[in-house]
């Protein structure tokens, strides 16, 4: 039993994080979220050719042969600066098109980093989409970043589908509330995808690693706003003080520590019960959703008022997280519905 | 990145579960027989002792069984899976005391001591808090004069569990009243039979009386009986403290989940209002009731991240070597946890927990003794848990660690 990073997974860390560092400061970020696929294009190669989109696709079909856990590091690190863009339906589509009977062609274009890949989730409620043979019809709930030149991966109830860009689809943007993360509308009429994995089983494990992914993401956001908030509470002074020496601060960074130590615990745990298919993975998954979500929407509130008035500003980035894990929270689950879900499970027949 | 033990681990969790399932003792004494409890904890460890289980972190040059990190780990996640009966009254000499001896005794203090506290034979308390300093520990005032070769305590120590069963303490006195207030302590083995000393019980909220207010009047103390040196027993306590804030909370954390898990089985037993009312909707179980249900899954959720947290600081152990301060994360999230699981449980028992008898006593009958535990109580360890963020440093100390030591802002 082992839950800390291995050298291997320190150095993908490392790797990232001083790639993020380098190309995606928040006033870049900030700049490009919002541009569609060809702002991102840049920041997409440039991770392809590092190999980020292909870290858990198998050697041979060109990837590093890794797995969820290395991912997570990955998603983790994106997370903490807000990477803006489609990383989870693109890591996500490789790993999947790697990994059918048959791969796709695009799978070198996706690992390269030459073509976006967006998630459609068409088993949520928002989504009016029925998947018949490779054909889909129907309009999808928020697609996040979602644009006309980003392929989809259609998450459907039994089958998953791979569309590819130009097959059809009509993408329409709609405003973000948050403005990291761009969403848009997509309407299918009978237009044609890949199929790329069949049955409900296929189809929960591609969620459970969806949702996990978005949890480790979650987690690097829940670590920023402590580490944002701890290093304003030794700058910023009052009363001739930093205001981290006031206890008011000071325990309220401390439980944001806290949170932050649960959300990840609980993410690393059940992403290595995903890797290791246990019997009490989806239970682990929820777990996982629950607690970083409740921790990330905390967190994010406490980080503004940690920073004041300069926290309720559009300039400050304290406003980012906490609209950031409202995007998180609504995706794969809402922390409400997985809560209902586990409560109906204790109460039997 | 693993969650399964080795096989090896696997064979030691199969060893240790078989032998806990077959030799745990059942039928403990009720809560304020004290002296029963005494002779309860001390042959259960006497039993674990004869078997090669005493000790489970302890080194085996002292008797220990010298178990590794991510054995003491399972051994404590047994023992309370199991249920097994905890010896509290010999939780200080095992966790605090021994530890103490085995980081900073003289060799003649440790081969006295520790073979007795491993085998069962003696119960230690401990000596450091004082009415005028709980939180501020360093600021405290019992002193001891150095006489010939004795050490001359007069002074008063508070919240001392088990005083009055307990053959040695741990005490920190002032031997330095002129130093700053962290250098002139010293950290004192003292027999509680010495002449001079006057314990009286104190009763907590739950009603119980394992804590003790324990008067020195011109107690003579052997100057052997310093653990390191005079002055130095500000750094002696810390090696204890870190020690209070490793492995040994463990299988208390599993005994939540378990608690959590009969709390849902409560829920579903117990109609919504409570038993005991005599309105409401008798139909309707509480669990069904969509905010319980939903703060029940929120419960489960915690317990479960807590294991994982703990792995994770437990992992963190193994790789460095040392206790790593974020355990005080760890304590703060399970204390608090602690107390919502039982304020929970209160809501859902409902007006029945108003009948309930603090003053546990065995009643006599014609079958025999009959014996109600109060430990077994809903209620009992409801009230129980406010000690929770209080004991062992109260919560707003454990957030002054964290923000100060794991966090590094500014005092």
């Amino acid at each position: 039993m082992d839950l800390m990073l291995s050298a291997d997974q320190e150095a993908i860390q490392a790797s990232v994080r001083s790639f993020l560092d380098d190309e995606l400061p928040m006033a870049r970020v900030r700049e490009i979220a919002q541009g569609g696929a060809k702002a991102l294009s840049p920041l997409w190669r440039a991770a392809g050719a590092l190999g980020f989109f292909g870290l858990a696709v198998p050697e041979a079909a060109g990837g590093a042969g890794y797995a969820i856990t290395e991912e997570m590091v990955l998603f983790e690190e994106l997370g903490r600066v807000l990477a803006p863009g489609p990383w989870l339906g693109s890591v996500l589509a490789a790993h999947a098109l790697a990994t059918a009977g048959n791969p796709h062609a695009d799978l070198a274009r996706i690992v390269a980093g030459e073509q976006q890949v967006a998630i459609v989730d068409a088993t949520s409620a928002a989504s009016s989409i029925v998947v018949r043979g490779n054909e889909v019809s129907g309009e999808s709930g928020y697609v996040a970043d979602g644009d006309a030149d980003t392929a989809f991966l259609v998450v459907a109830p039994s089958a998953i589908l791979y569309v590819a860009s130009g097959s059809g689809a009509q993408v329409e943007r709609r405003p973000s509330m948050d403005p990291t993360r761009a969403i848009a509308v997509v309407r299918f009429a009978g237009v044609r995808g890949a199929v790329i994995a069949e049955g409900s089983d296929a189809v929960a494990a591609l969620l459970r690693r969806a949702t996990l992914l978005s949890c480790a993401e979650a987690v690097g956001g829940i670590q920023r706003t402590v580490d944002m908030s701890v290093e304003y509470g030794k700058v910023r002074k009052q009363f001739d003080k930093p205001i981290g020496s006031f206890q008011a601060v000071k325990h309220r960074c401390a439980d944001m520590a806290v949170r932050a130590e649960v959300a990840r615990s609980a993410t690393t745990y059940a992403i290595v019960s995903v890797r290791d298919g246990t019997a009490d993975q989806d239970f682990q998954v929820s777990v996982a959703k629950i607690l970083a979500s409740g921790a990330y929407v905390q967190n994010a509130a406490d980080n503004v008022q940690n920073h004041g008035g300069m926290g309720f500003t559009w300039e400050c980035d304290a406003h980012l997280f906490v609209k950031r894990a409202r995007s998180f929270e609504a995706a794969f689950g809402s922390r409400l519905a997985r809560l209902d879900q586990l409560a109906e499970s204790f109460r039997g027949a | 990145m693993e969650i399964t033990f080795t096989p090896e681990e696997e064979r030691f969790r199969a060893r240790a579960r078989e032998w806990i399932e077959a030799n745990k003792p059942t039928d403990p004494p009720i809560e304020n027989d004290l002296k029963a409890r005494r002779d309860f904890d001390l042959a259960w460890q006497n039993k674990m002792y004869e078997a090669g289980w005493a000790g489970i972190s302890w080194p085996k040059e002292y008797g220990g069984r010298g178990a590794s990190l991510m054995e003491q780990l399972i051994w404590y996640e047994e023992f309370a899976s199991a249920g097994a009966h905890e010896p509290s009254t010999l939780f200080v000499g095992l966790n605090h005391g021994g530890p103490t001896l085995i980081a900073c005794g003289s060799e003649a203090q440790k081969s006295f001591h520790l073979p007795r506290i491993l085998r069962g034979e003696t119960v230690w308390c401990q000596g450091f808090s004082e009415p005028g300093a709980g939180s501020d520990l360093g600021g405290l005032s019992t002193r001891a004069v150095l006489d010939g070769d004795d050490l001359v305590v007069t002074g008063q120590k508070i919240w001392t569990s088990f005083a009055n069963i307990a053959e040695f303490q741990e005490l920190l006195v002032r031997t330095d009243p002129d130093a700053p207030k962290h250098k002139g302590i010293s950290w004192v083995i003292c027999p509680m039979d010495a002449k001079g000393i006057d314990i009286r019980p104190i009763r907590t909220m739950a009603g119980h009386q394992d804590f003790c207010e324990v008067f020195y009047d011109e107690v003579r103390i052997p100057r052997a009986n310093v653990v390191g040196q005079i002055n130095d027993g500000w750094r002696v306590a810390m090696s204890t403290l870190s020690f209070e804030r490793g492995t040994a909370f463990l299988s208390e954390q599993v005994r939540l989940t378990r608690m959590v898990g009969e709390l849902i089985e409560l829920a579903k037993q117990t109609p919504l209002g409570g038993a005991a009312a005599s309105a409401g909707d008798r139909t309707k179980r509480t669990i069904d009731d969509s905010d319980i249900g939903r703060r029940l899954a929120q419960m489960r959720a915690e317990v479960e991240a807590l294991r994982a947290m703990t792995y994770r600081s437990v992992s963190r152990t193994a790789r460095t070597g040392v206790p790593s301060s974020e355990a005080s994360l760890i304590r703060i999230f399970f204390s608090e946890l602690q107390q919502r699981v039982h304020a929970l449980a209160m809501e859902i028992l409902g007006p029945q927990i108003l009948e309930w008898d603090a003053d546990e006593q065995p009643i006599t009958t014609a079958l025999g003794t009959k014996r109600r535990r109060i430990r077994e109580t809903w209620v009992f360890r409801w009230l129980l848990s406010f000690a929770s963020t209080i004991a062992a440093g109260s919560k707003d100390i454990q957030r002054n660690i964290i923000g100060e030591r794991v966090l590094g802002l500014p005092r």
